[in-house]
Parts: structure tokens; sequence; C-alpha cells
């Protein structure tokens, strides 16, 4: 884990440009932030914020019960209204 | 002293903050049948227990509280509230009266109007940090505080005009189409300038983008891309939808006749015919564009862009006449139009003005571009050409030359290079492109041989003198320096004048060459007619042409429908523009990112006009759009306006100041909380997986801001959660001696929450002494001890982060013999104190309100008067007097109130209105 960490100013002014490649990741089903951070190559404590963010505006929805390592996966709500 | 003063005061009492000290005092006076006038910073009252989860010790919902007194704090008939308003200074006067200046701050909402249905805060397009859930999730620009806010009404934050906009002649929303194009809404960005113009694909190519020059990121490593973002979208436009998709509007049965298919014309044509007019364009080539089609080269602007952009024109319903000259405005009024507007720019082109210009192979550069563009330009090949001038009109010209085979080509300009009127990057794009530059030289004759042919330039060499009255240095000849440039063809570019044919037979309207309007309304004396761009103004640029359009349509339609002409709001009534040290400053660090350049490729030897700069990726488009720092935090990009069902946002709401005269205040302010990374050696702001005590209330609250309580660092719930309590409070090393009183409740609260939430995770107190002076509230800690939480007496030295987010505290274990322990946690939470809220002391003026020596407000005599400070009739209630909890909070209120009462009814004043002071004046 980075210990540098970007002011959140800067992080979540960001949002909005990561929609589309955190929903790109989400294509194929719901994923934990470490690995939609692993799929778009950014820092986890940043997805966090763009998830928790996309989550408050209705873009992606908690699935159900937390891993066995204890993360919640995120799935995209537009995928589920159109599936 | 007996006094009788019939005076008149607003307000019984003023009230300054609306926490739940605040809303006690309020309710309690205005039940008192005084009346309040409540001043409250944000958006909804209710300060910060409604952010709270639940209260210590009885576990009570804290918005079940807090939410009925705010709402009887609103709908109280006896209290006006002034939300999202500030108090900019009270003063005394001498009959113990205070007189307040209180600012409204605008929401750009129509309160009135506004449900609370937040589809503006969905549609937003800025993404800022939510000061209600501290910092741990985004809000948007146009938001409502928080689920319960009290009133439930949408603000838009603006923090000004952001530069981009601000410094853009033409108006247009930079700001609003780079945050779409960040968000990935390309057509939405397109709609967005399509507001301002129709030449969405021009100005993204041939805009010197004054937006670039004042971006605050070029204060970093580069500015935003703007203007090519701006063609990114018309490119993306017309490759997938052709025309503008603007429907024809309902004819208003006006007309308009517009002389000129330039960027004033046809953007006059553009916003009149959007409302309705029926608009025809009178041009007097064959082929619409005025300069963009034959003034800049292909290279530059494509002609299929310009066709494009004047095809929104023409789809609604524009009328363009070509190949038309108008001569006579008068006649063409009387064939029936409600206003005419001249828009015919600057086609004439200045002599040289020296022997032997009449020689075969001295052209105008106007006139050699214009050739070029019809297909009708003089072979140069094998040629030496001489261009004369140092503007733009000079650069296209050498490059077309150069394309078209020109031996060799050299701009000669009577002052130095930094005096060059061209823009910079047309001077070194030609540079790059094989065009040499002669400096400080000005012709003094064309050299002709056999058949008047030319065969030369006679230039005399000049030195820069004084500066002249455009500032510029003044070029003087010098003596018997007069020497040849051997040439085949001479190209003037030294200047360009509008053609006066058309208005020079009216009175009152020429002005030289140009034509007289006022410069707000761009009306002339001739009221039916207006002028607009270069003809009224001299060569200038194609954007303030296209703000010339803009303004000259909405003067038109005022004029039009009877209306009085006056300022364009568009451009005259913009908020003030953001200062970029405030920009700066909203960030602790900013990180590095990759400018987005343009990579063009420049021949020395060009031979082809195919657009040289490349249109932009996607990637990079968002990528760039992505940099940009929402300078004026909303974005104006309009989303909000569409979004909303009430068609409640009005962007032209502006502050209001109003001086209010009331009879004593109420400083209920309350606090600051303590800056936890102030003590580094916790890693507040460095670990992503510390948090503060606060932020881990809006965790648990039924509002959080995460689905559960995670931690920060990538959403893992956890397991084992520490405390560290007294984090900047019973510290002198961090300024502040004092206990807050509250962190250990509020940690004991939130241990027991935690354990109700998280039934397995483990939860660790590290603390040093545990203070629970309060009606059950050492049962509350023995509660929680009882319920599984660990407390460790001894102060936490250190905090330091493993690979995977995990933190190692380093502790003295107190209780088990002054061992230096180490432990590991995935979650830790510091129980920041609380300090005092310093605004307090910019609130008077005249007198200051006496502060104690930890810089809460003072209470002189606080053991036996509490709430009465040292200003007679200024009291203040809560934490603004010193660190309290909720319970206290409101017994202090209720004292304060007593004291308000007390001094209302010593000096008689009761009745608002028509109150008469007959009573001795408190000094």
């Amino acid at each position: 884990m980075s210990t540098t960490l970007r002011d959140p100013r800067e992080i979540i002014r960001e949002e909005p440009m990561m929609h589309s490649p955190i929903l790109w990741a989400l294509r194929a089903g719901p994923l934990t932030v470490p690995e939609i951070a692993e799929h778009i190559g950014e820092p986890a404590n940043e997805v966090l914020f763009w998830v928790m963010g996309m989550r408050r505006y209705g873009h992606v929805v908690e699935v159900e019960d937390p891993t066995d390592e204890g993360y919640f996966r995120y799935a995209s709500v537009h995928q589920e209204a159109t599936s | 002293m007996d006094s009788e003063v019939a005076t008149q005061t607003d307000y019984d009492v003023m009230v300054i903050g609306s926490g739940i000290g605040g809303m006690e005092s309020s309710i309690k006076l205005a039940d008192m049948g005084h009346k309040v006038l409540l001043v409250e910073k944000e958006a909804s009252v209710g300060g910060r227990m409604i952010l709270l989860s639940k209260v210590f010790p009885t576990l009570d919902c804290a918005s079940c509280i807090s939410g009925p007194k705010m709402s009887s704090t609103i709908n109280h008939p006896n209290i006006t509230t002034k939300n999202y308003s500030e108090v900019l200074g009270i003063e005394r006067d001498a009959l113990g009266l205070f007189h307040a200046k209180v600012r409204e701050n605008p929401t750009f909402v129509d309160w009135a109007a506004c449900t609370g249905c937040a589809k503006c805060e969905v549609a937003c397009s800025v993404a800022v940090p939510d000061q209600f859930n501290y910092n741990l999730v985004a809000r948007r620009a146009a938001y409502i505080a928080f689920p319960q806010a009290v009133p439930k009404k949408a603000v838009i934050q603006r923090a000004g005009t952001s530069p981009c906009i601000d410094t853009c002649p033409a108006g247009i929303k930079a700001h609003g189409y780079v945050s779409l194009i960040r968000s990935g809404k390309y057509e939405e960005a397109f709609q967005l300038i399509l507001e301002a113009t129709p030449l969405v694909g021009t100005l993204g190519r041939a805009c010197y983008a004054p937006c670039e020059s004042e971006c605050s990121r070029g204060d970093l490593e580069a500015a935003i891309p703007i203007r090519r973002l701006k063609r990114f979208v018309a490119d993306r436009h017309y490759d997938e939808l052709g025309d503008a998709g603007i429907e024809r509007p309902a004819p208003n049965g006006k007309s308009v006749a517009i002389v000129g298919s330039g960027p004033a014309g046809l953007t006059a044509a553009w916003q009149l015919a959007r409302i309705g007019y029926q608009v025809r364009i009178l041009e007097a080539e064959a082929q619409a564009g005025g300069f963009l089609r034959h003034a800049l080269p292909t290279y530059r602007l494509p002609q299929e862009v310009v066709e494009q952009d004047i095809a929104n024109v023409t789809g609604i319903g524009v009328e363009i006449v070509t190949s038309t000259t108008v001569n006579d405005l008068e006649a063409l009024k009387a064939e029936g139009y409600d206003a005419v507007l001249l828009a015919t720019g600057t086609p004439l082109a200045t002599s040289l003005g020296v022997p032997g210009e009449e020689s075969d192979g001295v052209l105008t550069g106007l006139d050699y571009l214009r050739q070029v563009s019809l297909g009708e330009a003089p072979d140069l090949t094998g040629k030496r050409v001489v261009i004369v001038g140092g503007g733009n009109v000079a650069m296209d010209t050498a490059r077309t030359a150069r394309r078209l085979g020109a031996l060799e080509v050299k701009v000669a300009y009577r002052r130095g290079r930094e005096e060059m009127p061209a823009h910079v990057a047309e001077v070194d794009d030609a540079e790059k492109e094989g065009v040499n530059f002669e400096f400080l030289v000005a012709p003094v004759s064309v050299v002709a041989g056999a058949g008047g042919k030319v065969e030369g330039l006679r230039c005399q060499k000049m030195v820069l003198g004084q500066p002249d009255a455009s500032g510029r240095r003044r070029p003087e000849p010098v003596a018997g320096s007069e020497f040849v440039i051997p040439c085949e063809a001479v190209f003037s570019a030294i200047g360009m004048a509008p053609d006066t044919t058309p208005f020079k037979g009216l009175t009152g309207v020429a002005n030289g060459s140009r034509i007289t309007v006022d410069p707000t309304t761009l009306q002339t004396e001739v009221p039916y007619l207006f002028a607009a761009g270069d003809v009224t103004s001299g060569a200038s640029d194609i954007t303030r042409a296209v703000g010339a359009g803009r303004r000259a349509a909405f003067s038109i339609d005022n004029f039009i429908q009877g209306r009085s002409l006056g300022i364009f709001p568009a451009l005259d009534d913009l908020l003030g523009v953001v200062d970029k040290t405030e920009v700066m400053a909203r960030q602790t660090n900013y990180s590095d990112r990759e400018p987005i350049v343009a990579g063009t490729t420049f021949s020395p030897a060009p031979s082809t006009f195919g657009e040289l700069e490349p249109a932009m990726t996607e990637a990079e488009a968002r990528a760039g759009a992505g940099g940009c720092m929402d300078c004026g935090v909303c974005s104006e990009c309009q989303e909000c306006v569409k979004a909303c069902p009430a068609d409640a946002i009005n962007f032209d709401q502006r502050e209001k100041t109003t001086d209010f005269t009331v009879g004593a205040v109420v400083v209920s302010t309350g606090y600051k909380l303590f800056a936890a990374d102030l003590k580094p050696e916790y890693g507040y702001g460095t670990y992503a997986n510390v948090i503060t005590g606060t932020q881990m209330d809006r965790l648990l609250a039924p509002t959080r801001p995460f689905n559960t309580i995670l931690r920060p660092g990538d959403g893992k719930v956890p397991d084992r959660i520490a405390y560290v309590s007294c984090t900047g409070s019973r510290d002198k090393t961090s300024g502040n001696p004092l206990c807050s009183k509250v962190c250990c409740m509020y940690s004991v609260k939130q241990n027991q929450l935690i354990m109700g939430s998280l039934p397995l995770a483990d939860v660790t107190m590290h603390y040093m002494d545990i203070r629970a002076a309060g009606k059950r509230y050492n049962e509350f800690y023995e509660q929680s001890k009882d319920m599984g939480a660990t407390y460790i007496k001894g102060r936490v030295a250190k905090i330091t982060e493993k690979d995977n987010g995990d933190l190692i505290l380093r502790y003295e274990d107190i209780e088990n013999g002054g061992q230096i322990v180490e432990a590991e946690y995935d979650l830790v939470v510091l129980a920041v104190g609380i300090q005092p809220n310093r605004d307090v002391e910019k609130l008077f003026t005249g007198e200051k309100l006496g502060l104690d020596e930890y810089f809460y407000v003072a209470e002189p005599d606080g053991d036996l008067d509490p709430g009465r400070t040292d200003i007679p009739g200024v009291f203040v209630a809560g934490t603004s007097a010193g660190a309290k909890d909720i319970v206290d909070t409101i017994l202090h209120a209720g004292a304060a109130v007593a004291q308000v009462a007390a001094h209302l009814e010593a000096a008689h004043i009761h009745d608002v209105k028509t109150m008469q002071i007959t009573a001795e004046v408190p000094a």
C-alpha cells in the first residue's frame, strides 16, 4: 500500500472520469475494491473514493455479504438493469 | 440614565449559528414571544449534531432528537432563518442596539420552487469532497447538504467564475464543456458550446484560446488543452450525428437581415433563428464563411469543418444568399426586415504605399489567400517571396506560399520578433516550416525589371525608438541603410480595414473606416441598424467576433420586442473571477500529470494543405479534461438546469447584503475540530486507514457514506479497530492543554455501536484516563467493557503502516508494567479534540468580543452569570464558550436565553416594529 496519499480533493475530482473504466471492469460481474483497483491499475484507497461516490449516485451497488476476506463486491447498476 | 428614544429594531435577538445551542436558544426565545433572526452559514440548520450517529449515553438516534428541533426552528412563527448566510459585522450603538450586516450568499436555486428531489445533484458534473461526511466521499457542486437537511433545498456551490470562462470573449463556458468531457458526456459538451455559437469545429481549431492562457492548471505542469477538447467534441458530433440536433423553433413573425457571413454574422444568425426569427444572411462572396473560408488556410481550418459549422445555421432555417453585395442599408431595411445587422468584417487590405506597388508580382496577403481558397492562386514554383507585415495574415500568407512551391519565403517586419502582433505559436510554426524572418526592416519601394515584373523589394533598416500609442516601440529609419531583398513576388499584409460602402451614406454612423456602435448594445445611431465584429473594432479575432455576434443578437431581440437595450448578461454580468491563489490553496499537495500535447509534425518544406494538428483520441480527451481543477467549483455545464423538473436553477442570483438592527446577540458558532494531521506521528492524511472519530461517527450513522463500516484504504470490513484518545486535546504540544470533554464518551459510544454492527470485530481503546463525569456516563463505560471492548491505559507514541495497509501502534502499557508494546490493527480511529472557533473574533466591529486564555468566548463571571459576555447585550451559548457535550450545550443555551430575556426586559425591547426604548440602557 502506498504511503503517499494524494489530496482527497484531487482524487474525488477525478471520480466522473473514472466511471467508465470502473463500469468497464464490472462488465463481467461484481468485484471488490482491491479487484477493481487491480483491473484499472489505480490505488485501492482511491478506487474506494470513486466506488463510494458512484454508489451514492446510483451507478454501483454492493452485493449482499462480504467475501471471506472481508470485502464487499460491487456491481454496476446499469448492467443489472439491462441484464 | 433614563431616556426615551423612538427607534426601530428589526428583531429582538440575532442568534448566530444553528447548531443545537443556536436552535435551542432561538426556539426558547421565540417561545417567549421574542422575534429572532437566526443566521446560519450552511444551507441547512442543525450544525454538527445532526451528523452524529447516536448520542451518549442513551444511544438515542441523533437525527431523531435533532430533526424535530430543526423543523421547529425553521417553522417557528417568531424565528426568521437566514441560511447560507454570514454575519459580516456587528456594531453596537450608543443606545445599546446592535447593527448587523448580513450577507445572504446566492444558492443559485430558487428555494421557493425547489422540491429537494436532488435531480440536479445526480446530473452535476463536478465532484467535490463532502464536508458533511468529513471528506470520506464525494458530493456534487450541486447538492443538498444531507438527507435530513432542513430546509431540504439544493445549493449550487460557486466560488466565482472560472478563469477560462471569464476570459473568453465569446462567453463560452469552457469549464462546463471540459467537465462534461471528463464525465464522458461528449454530445452534451458539444451542445453547451452550441449555446454560444454554431462554429464549434472552427473554434476548436482556429481560436487562440485565451482560456488556456488563464487556466490555473497552467501554474502546475501545463494548461488544460481546452481548444483541442472543443475540436474533439465537434469532430465526434459531426462524425456521429451530422447536424446540430436542434429543432427549428416556431417562427415569431419577425425578420432580421444580416450582411456578412463571417463568425459574427453566423453567430448572430444562429442566436436569432433559435428564438424564432426569420434570418437572411447576405454574403458578397460566392460562398459563405467570410475569412473563415477565404483567409484561413485549410491546414489550420479545413473547408469541410467550416461547412459543417455553417450547416448548423442553415439547418435551423437561416437563409444564406451569396454573391449579393449590399450597398444601401436603408433600402435593405425597406424590404421589410425588423432590424439589420452589419457584420462585413475587414475585407480591404491596406496597401504598401510605396513606389512600384503596381508591379506584376505584388499582391495583398488577403487577396492571395482568397485566390488560394478559390483555387485561383498564382504559381509560385521556384520563386522567392517577401511578405511584408508581422500579423497572423502575414504568417498564413507565408506558410501558404511555402506550400505552393515558393523557393524562399521571407517575412519582412519593421519591428522585432517580440513586437510582432501575430500569435507566438503562429510565428513559431511558420519558422518550423522554413519561413525566414527579416526584422527591423521597412519597405521603401518595389524594384521592377523589364516588363514590370517584380525583381526585389527595396528596404531600409529600422531601430526601435520610444513606445507609440499602441505601447509598442516605434520603428525609426536608419539613414543610409537601404538594401534590396531579391524576390519575384511581394505580398503585403500590413493591415485590414472595413468596406465603408454600405454605411457611408448614413448620418452619424461612420467613424473613419469603421462603423460606430454603442459598445454595450452594438446599436448604431440608426435604431434598426446594429453592427458586430471587425467592422466596428477593426481586425481582431474569430472569438471576439463570435462574442460580438451573440451580443448583437441579444440586443436585436430586445429592440424588436420593444424591451430596453442594456448589458448582455452572458458577457457583462458574470460572477467575479475566482482568485487562483484560493484555487491552489484548496489542496495540500498536487500530483504531477502528464500534459496532453498536440504532437503536430511540421515539415521544413510543406507541400500539402491537409490539417496539421492531429485530433485527440478519446483517451487523450478524457485525460486532458481530467486535469481540470474546477476553479469556480460549479462548471456551469447546465446539466442541473436541464435536470430540474421545477425549473428552479437560477444562475442570475447574486449575493444580497442587508443591515439589521437587533436588541441582543447570541453567539452560538460552535467549535472547530482539531486537525489530526498536526499529529504526524499518528499518520492521519498519510495512512489511508487512520481516520478521525467524527469520520467514524459518519460511518456509523444511518446516512453513512459507505455501505457499512469499511476501512478507507481498500474497502475491507475491519476486524481490529483501535481508538487513540486525546488526539489534539490535553496536549500542550498541539497547543490545546484542555480536555475536550466529549472524546472519551463519543469513543465509548462508537465502541458499542461498532460491536453492534460488527459483532466479530475487536475494539481497543488506548487512553490516558477515561473521563466519564456525567449522569450514567461511567455506567456507559462499564457497559462497553462488559460488551467486550478493551481499554488500554497508555499514550500511543507512533503509528506505522504495513504494506497491506494494516497499522502498527506502538504504546506504553501502563497497567501492565509500563512495557513498550506494538499491536496490529486494521483501522485506527483518532479521537480528535475540539477547539475554539476563532471566527467569532471577526464578528464585532468597534469593540472586541473578549476571549479567554484558550480563545473561547469569555464569560467574565461564568460561574454565576453563565452566557453573559463582556459586551452588554451579547451572550454566548454552547461550545463557543468552551468544550461541552450536547446536554451541557442545551443547558448553557438555556442560561443564555435567560440572560437575553432579562436584558431585553431591562431594555424594554418587546415590539420589534414599533419599539420604544424607555429604559436605562446598560452601559
